[in-house]
């Protein structure tokens, strides 16, 4: 809403307050930060192939993703998205230990 | 003859099973000596031997061997059965080779040590920490990521409330309604700064003559992403304070200007709508106008130039040049080039008289809350701009000029948006067509048919004389 308030005083000159709109990201891609969104694709998929393939190493990356995707993201978006991807990751760290005990070895 | 033969056979039987059996026997004795001198070895150091048991694959292949040997293994434990087993086999091997009998066994010996093989128990099944020391690293990433949120969010937030402490007094002096977030209703001065981010944070000032509000956006590092933080030590970079004023339409004359530093002048000129079309010269030195030559300036024609740098402009940016990145004075601002879609007709992009200021603020990253009030006297300059567009007014000759820049650009804009709107439109005569045909052949009665497709031809012949008579009168013209 955009609403204009004029005030008008004997001594002082007019002037108008007008309230804050938020710039619109829709007309102006460039104005948003695409990270977050990224980082918390990413992390679902990798969680994802960590669950699937049994992959440890994909759940660690996954865990890392939310974690980047949290700390990247704006304050007026939706805590469930990020919690939802957060315990995603968790559950595929769990999940993949849980089936096979072994430390993870390391790709070299 | 023949029983002589005969006895001599059974002896050599006998001697042959007494050999054996006194070979069994010596195998027993030296099994049994040598048992016990390993079992020694083994009651020394049973850790080191229970680990270095040969898997049970190796028993089967003993087996052929133990056979031979007493009922003494199979009363024992598993574990020293299969010890007793390598152990066994090795006596064995040893014994058949003796040395005195044969000769280069000895070659063949490394091989026997080469086929045991030493099994690691599983890394899950030791009962020790440092296996996992992959895991453990992961852990101690993630804490070390958590760590740097907390203090990077930490070190934005007192940045931001140092900015704001040092210059509340200033914007609470020139505007009525300092910071508003949006969400109210009616415009209400929180008198606060409103986060949008860990590393954005926003404040709207409005009720002042001469504009219609200033979106100040102090925009800092991002100093919680452990990431970006590591990316920065490749490629510095500096925290920036962004001020956007938007003005009425009597607030400011018509033209466009820009002055700051070289690059962001060459990235500006590419980037913005107005500026690459209005000021579509390359950049001039700023040392022709007393500024220092680090900056440059981007304008629609000289006068502009003449009547924005004033002496106390100069002055501003001459003593603040290494915190200025750009200052853009515009009436025709629409924001960056948008890229278009293909096949859409475009609408001229709304443009709205705006101000806009980007600082740096000094420090390349390194800031501390002190660095703040350096930033006070741009914020007085700022000010000092609104008042200044409000009088500056461009003489006859500069706004007929401006006038014919614009209607120029509208002009560019329309030809080249003219190919797309025509093929828009004989798209649309197609469809139009297309549709006519479906109805007159989906027409059950035959008579309606003939009688619409001889409207249709009557129609046709119509257009094309009509274009005939245009052709012919276009040549006349020429003529």
């Amino acid at each position: 809403m955009y609403w204009i308030t004029v005030v008008a005083h004997l001594t002082y000159p007019i002037y108008c307050l007008t309230s804050y709109k938020p710039p619109n990201t829709e007309t102006n891609p460039t104005l948003e930060d695409p990270t977050p969104d990224y980082m918390n694709l990413l992390g679902m998929i990798f969680s994802m192939c960590g669950l699937m393939l049994k992959l440890k190493w994909c759940a660690w990356i996954a865990v890392y993703c939310s974690f980047i995707s949290f700390a990247n993201s704006r304050s007026s978006e939706d805590t469930k998205q990020m919690m939802s991807s957060f315990m995603l990751s968790i559950s595929a760290v769990v999940m993949s230990y849980l089936q096979n005990p072994q430390p993870m070895s390391p790709p070299w | 003859a023949v029983v002589k033969y005969l006895l001599c056979v059974v002896r050599l039987q006998h001697a042959g099973r007494y050999n054996d059996d006194f070979d069994d026997g010596e195998d027993i004795a030296e099994f049994d000596d040598n048992d016990f001198a390993e079992f020694e070895d083994v009651s020394e150091d049973p850790a080191v031997d229970v680990e270095k048991e040969p898997p049970p694959r190796a028993a089967p292949s003993s087996t052929p061997i133990e056979d031979e040997e007493d009922e003494a293994t199979v009363e024992n434990e598993d574990g020293q059965d299969e010890f007793e087993d390598a152990d066994a086999q090795d006596q064995d091997m040893y014994s058949k080779y003796d040395n005195e009998e044969f000769e280069g066994h000895e070659k063949t010996n490394p091989s026997f040590k080469d086929t045991l093989i030493y099994r690691e128990v599983p890394a899950h099944l030791q009962n020790s920490w440092e296996s996992y020391y992959m895991e453990i690293l992961m852990v101690t990433g993630l804490l070390a990521y958590i760590m740097n949120y907390i203090i990077g969010k930490n070190k934005n937030s007192r940045l931001a409330q140092a900015w704001f402490n040092s210059h509340r007094e200033l914007l609470e002096s020139n505007f009525a309604l300092v910071g508003d977030d949006g969400t109210s209703k009616e415009a209400t001065s929180t008198g606060k700064l409103n986060q949008e981010n860990e590393h954005i944070y926003n404040l709207w000032c409005s009720g002042r003559v001469c504009c219609e509000g200033m979106l100040i956006q102090l925009k800092f590092l991002k100093r919680q992403d452990l990431l970006n933080v590591l990316a920065r030590m490749m490629r510095p970079v500096c925290d920036q304070v962004q001020v956007k004023v938007t003005l009425n339409d009597e607030d400011m004359d018509t033209f466009v200007f820009a002055v700051g530093s070289r690059k962001a002048m060459a990235r500006l000129q590419k980037e913005m709508q107005d500026l690459s079309e209005f000021c579509g010269d390359k950049p001039k030195s700023g040392a022709k106008y007393g500024i220092p030559e680090s900056l440059s300036i981007l304008s629609e024609m000289g006068e502009v130039t003449d009547g924005v740098m004033d002496s106390k402009m100069v002055h501003y940016l001459t003593s603040h040049a290494d915190k200025i990145e750009s200052i853009h004075f515009s009436d025709q601002f629409s924001g960056p080039k948008v890229m278009q879609e293909e096949g859409q007709p475009l609408k001229l992009p709304e443009t709205k008289k705006t101000l806009l200021f980007t600082f740096n603020v000094p420090g390349m990253g390194n800031t501390s809350p002190k660095d703040m009030d350096s930033l006070l006297p741009l914020m007085n300059m700022v000010i000092y701009s609104i008042d200044k567009l409000k009088k500056l007014r461009l003489n006859r000759e500069g706004k007929q000029k401006a006038d014919r820049n614009r209607a120029r650009v509208e002009e560019n804009f329309l030809k080249q948006t003219h190919a797309q709107r025509q093929e828009a439109a004989q798209t649309r005569r197609e469809e139009k067509k297309r549709a006519e045909k479906e109805r007159i052949m989906n027409e059950e009665d035959p008579d309606r048919q003939r009688r619409l497709e001889e409207a249709a031809q009557r129609r046709e012949q119509k257009k094309l004389e009509k274009k005939q008579m245009k052709m012919k009168q276009i040549k006349v013209k020429a003529m």
